[in-house]
């Protein structure tokens, strides 16, 4: 036995360390997507997903629910009536979750610059973690997209959620702009998990 | 020797209505008429009834801020004589009202609330009537009318983000290097 040779620890190299580093590799290589698609560019996930691109390499699937769900992609021009979905949907996935702004639409209004009902910065109402630009971007400008979000998972940078938490008034002022009934049973004025 | 059936059914038309204003041949298999705003329900009655146009296609407006006017249009289909019959009808644009007829066809309702939500047009008879169908919380005019400036709203509701910080023309940069990065 003594010739065996253990690995020497380090001395700062704790449990929790250990956890955590277990946990992170988890949570990036099993990201569950809400099947929810908001604008047009939900027609580029189709071949993202199938047998040519086939993002289940990537630990990637879809969900039914947004409790099971990790991922949000907003697809596209949000428009205010869907806005109130999406709020309402990420507000009630587990933590950790994490967003992804698609398309031109979501960075500054895209082609719909002049549409009366389309929202034009999605930061302002959600937080965001990774744009992926284009309009609409290719499968394979997405799986670069998703891999980018993988490794800042990784890095411990994916914090949108907390950003969320944290500024959580900053958020529902902004939100309140846009919708203007914002209260009552259709839509909690509280944090809604 | 006999008429076609659209020759036919033009031919009855004007013979019932003599109210009518104009009735022509839009293209192959295709009646546009226009009349006057009162004859519109007892027109689709009739047409429903006794002259087989069974089917509802659309109903849609078209907004005449000049004549200040909207026109309504239906388009009916009769499945027998394979005709598509545009219906059309001009409504005071400061009081626009008209009868509804869900009685007719149930789907028509969904029609007359997006009229009603797009264009402010009121549907006489629909107990749906005033029903938020697409817009949530809106508070300015009917975004359809031509009178409604699109950009002027968006800019007023909405906050744009703001410029590159180094002012760089990102199409131009692409188009510049386009043919170095593909070499690679």
């Amino acid at each position: 036995m003594d010739d065996l040779k253990r690995p020497t620890l380090d001395s700062d190299f704790t449990c929790d360390m250990a956890f955590n580093k277990i946990t992170k590799w988890a949570q990036k290589n099993s990201l569950w997507l809400l099947a929810y698609g908001t604008g047009c560019g939900a027609i580029e996930l189709s071949p993202t997903m199938t047998s040519r691109y086939d993002w289940s390499r990537l630990g990637i699937r879809g969900s039914a629910t947004p409790r099971q769900a990790d991922l949000l992609l907003i697809t596209g021009y949000l428009s205010t009536k869907t806005l109130k979905r999406v709020i309402r949907s990420y507000e009630q996935m587990q933590d950790p979750k994490y967003v992804i702004g698609f398309g031109s639409c979501t960075i500054n209004g895209g082609m719909y610059y002049d549409s009366y009902n389309t929202i034009k910065q999605l930061d302002l109402y959600i937080p965001v973690d990774v744009y992926i630009n284009g309009c609409m971007p290719r499968p394979e400008a997405v799986l670069s997209g998703l891999a980018y979000l993988k490794d800042k998972i990784g890095d411990k940078k994916a914090d949108g959620w907390i950003k969320y938490k944290q500024n959580f008034e900053w958020y529902r002022e902004n939100q309140k702009k846009i919708l203007k009934s914002f209260n009552g049973d259709n839509m909690p004025d509280k944090y809604n998990w | 020797m006999g008429f076609s059936k659209l020759t036919e059914t033009k031919v009855l038309l004007k013979q019932y209505f003599k109210d009518i204003i104009s009735i022509e041949e839009g293209g192959e298999q295709r009646l546009i008429i226009d009349l006057q705003s009162k004859d519109i329900t007892s027109m689709i009655n009739h047409l429903k009834d006794f002259m087989d146009f069974k089917h509802l296609s659309m109903i849609s407006c078209v907004d005449w801020p000049e004549e200040n006017k909207f026109e309504i249009v239906y388009i009916l289909t009769s499945y027998s004589k394979n005709i598509v019959l545009m219906l059309k009808t001009k409504i005071d644009r400061k009081n626009p009202k008209l009868q509804s007829i869900m009685s007719l066809w149930p789907q028509a309702v969904t029609y007359e609330i997006e009229l009603n939500e797009m264009f402010g047009v009121f549907f006489e008879g629909n107990d749906r009537m005033g029903e938020e169908f697409i817009l949530e919380d809106w508070d300015d005019i009917p975004p359809m009318r031509r009178d409604f400036d699109s950009l002027e709203y968006a800019n007023k509701n909405f906050k744009f983000r703001d410029e590159r910080k180094d002012k760089k023309i990102i199409r131009e940069f692409i188009s510049e290097h386009y043919d170095e990065w593909r070499k690679k």
